[in-house]
């Protein structure tokens, strides 16, 4: 039934220095995580290019969660699921909203955090709130003997339209993310971006504000496909506001941000315009609500 | 690639390419009568087996994570005894799974009957399931031949003979 169909070649380092090996040997080779995106293609299999696979689930350090007083950090193949069950105090609020939202917890066991932030061709919205949260991602070139380390945010991973920019040889092999406390976090999530990915949007909206004044404004608009929306100006607008917003500021910040992506040439159809204004007017309204209630 | 494992308890050693879905491997390789239509891409979560305990979608599974690994089908589960809370559930509630999801629903509802009042690494390991955390993981499996209320009412039937049985062995 599958003549001349190949079966790829599996390899399963057990450390760093094998991966570097295995990696600079199969150019090739595709990194296999959990494995629910590769599959979850449609032409996945059978199919006539099947690349070798570098399996990442043996190295130990890949699946290692670290505690400090100043951060959380998580290798890439800690799964969504253990992710989520670390706990409130520990994982930052719109993160535990947006790992709850994620698929059912059979998929969450599978799926890990290295794959989720990694998708080539589809944005999901945990790369949102990781930016968000100004997390920050360990990126390794596994090219030998170029086997150098670098730190970046989440958010320079992703060019606007949500394109993935890291290099082809190169891996995530740690995320780490800070404990800073947000007065109000936010995140929403419409449609699902596996199923009716040119309906969906997320968003996800972390400030602080002091005597109702605002010191610190973040958020992040994405788009399964083709789209990754951080705008500073908007969020530097917001900056030093006083709460709540007027009916009148709400309809403009919103009107500005629809206005900054339609300028990006994403592609976004009229029914996702219609949910990103909607609800990011929701988040701004329910800024409003806990500022008044805490008066 | 030469594969050993077990399904339905019965060592298997599979000739299968490295990177062929188990639910292919089911149907084509096992001849599983649970597998008759191919899903593609976890959307339709009609493929759900356990694998070492655990469920998962089989169609994102490959060859090469079988090694060794347990599989049990729904016709290995209906062998268990675990199965009679279940069959017990669908006859109180009066209403079961259609024919074409009858087999996954079953064993996502069985998946999370192994959760409750064990601690495990998932979120909810509590004594009882929130109805949304129910409807939500049974959402997996897209036909929607039950409604909400009729899930809530079979897993909280099925969870009450469980805990019966577990205080049995006790
Ligand atoms: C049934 C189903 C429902 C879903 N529902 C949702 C949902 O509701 N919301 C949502 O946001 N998502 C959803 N998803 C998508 C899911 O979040 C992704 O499939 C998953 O996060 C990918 O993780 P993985 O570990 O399985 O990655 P894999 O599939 O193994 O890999 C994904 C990509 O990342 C690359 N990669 C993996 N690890 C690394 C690394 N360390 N460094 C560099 N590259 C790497 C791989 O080469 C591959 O290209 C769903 C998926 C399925 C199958």
């Amino acid at each position: 039934m599958y003549e001349g169909i190949r079966s790829p070649a599996i390899h399963v380092p057990k450390t760093m220095r094998d991966l570097v090996s295995a990696a600079t040997r199969f150019r090739n080779a595709i990194y296999w995580a959990g494995g629910t995106y590769i599959m979850s293609r449609h032409d996945y299999y059978p199919t006539k290019d099947s690349y070798d696979i570098i399996s990442l689930r043996e190295i130990p350090d890949f699946k290692r969660i670290n505690r400090t007083d100043r951060y959380l950090e998580v290798g890439p193949m800690v799964t969504l699921n253990q992710l989520a069950s670390i706990g409130k105090q520990i994982v930052p609020d719109p993160l535990t909203q947006t790992l709850h939202e994620l698929g059912t917890r059979i998929v969450r066991k599978q799926a890990t955090i290295g794959g989720a932030l990694c998708t080539p061709d589809i944005r999901l919205a945990i790369s949102g709130t990781l930016a968000v949260l100004n997390t920050e991602i360990e990126l390794k070139k596994l090219d030998a003997p170029h086997t150098e380390s670098r730190w970046v945010p989440t958010g320079k991973l992703y060019d606007r339209n949500g394109r993935l920019l890291i290099a082809k040889n190169e891996v995530i092999t740690r995320v780490r993310m800070g404990f800073d406390h947000e007065d109000f976090s936010y995140f929403f999530c419409s449609g699902n971006p596996m199923v009716i990915p040119d309906e969906t949007v997320s968003l996800t909206l972390v400030c602080s504000y002091n005597q109702s004044v605002i010191t610190n404004f973040r958020f992040c608009v994405t788009l399964p496909y083709g789209g990754f929306h951080q705008f500073q100006d908007i969020e530097v607008l917001a900056r030093g506001t006083m709460l709540p917003f007027s009916a009148q500021q709400i309809l403009r910040i919103a009107k500005v941000l629809i206005e900054a992506i339609e300028s990006t040439n994403t592609t976004i159809s009229a029914l996702q315009k219609e949910r990103v204004r909607r609800i990011f007017e929701m988040a701004l309204h329910q800024l409003n609500t806990q500022s008044l209630a805490e008066r | 690639m030469k594969i050993e494992c077990f399904i339905d308890g019965k060592r298997t050693l599979l000739m299968v390419n490295s990177n062929k879905p188990l639910n292919l491997i089911l149907m084509e390789d096992v001849e599983s009568s649970q597998f008759n239509a191919r899903c593609r891409d976890g959307n339709c979560g009609n493929c759900v087996v356990l694998m070492n305990d655990e469920a998962v979608l089989s169609c994102l599974i490959p060859a090469f994570r079988l090694r060794d690994a347990h599989i049990t089908t729904f016709e290995g589960y209906k062998k268990t005894r675990f199965w009679h809370d279940l069959e017990r559930a669908y006859e109180d509630a009066k209403s079961q799974p259609c024919p074409l999801c009858f087999p996954s629903k079953t064993l996502i509802f069985e998946s999370l009957l192994r959760t409750i009042g064990k601690p495990s690494e998932g979120e909810d390991n509590d004594s009882s399931l929130e109805d949304e955390t129910i409807i939500k993981e049974l959402s997996l499996n897209r036909c929607t031949c039950l409604d909400a209320r009729e899930l809530v009412e079979i897993f909280n039937s099925a969870a009450n003979y469980r805990r019966r049985r577990r205080v049995r062995r006790n």
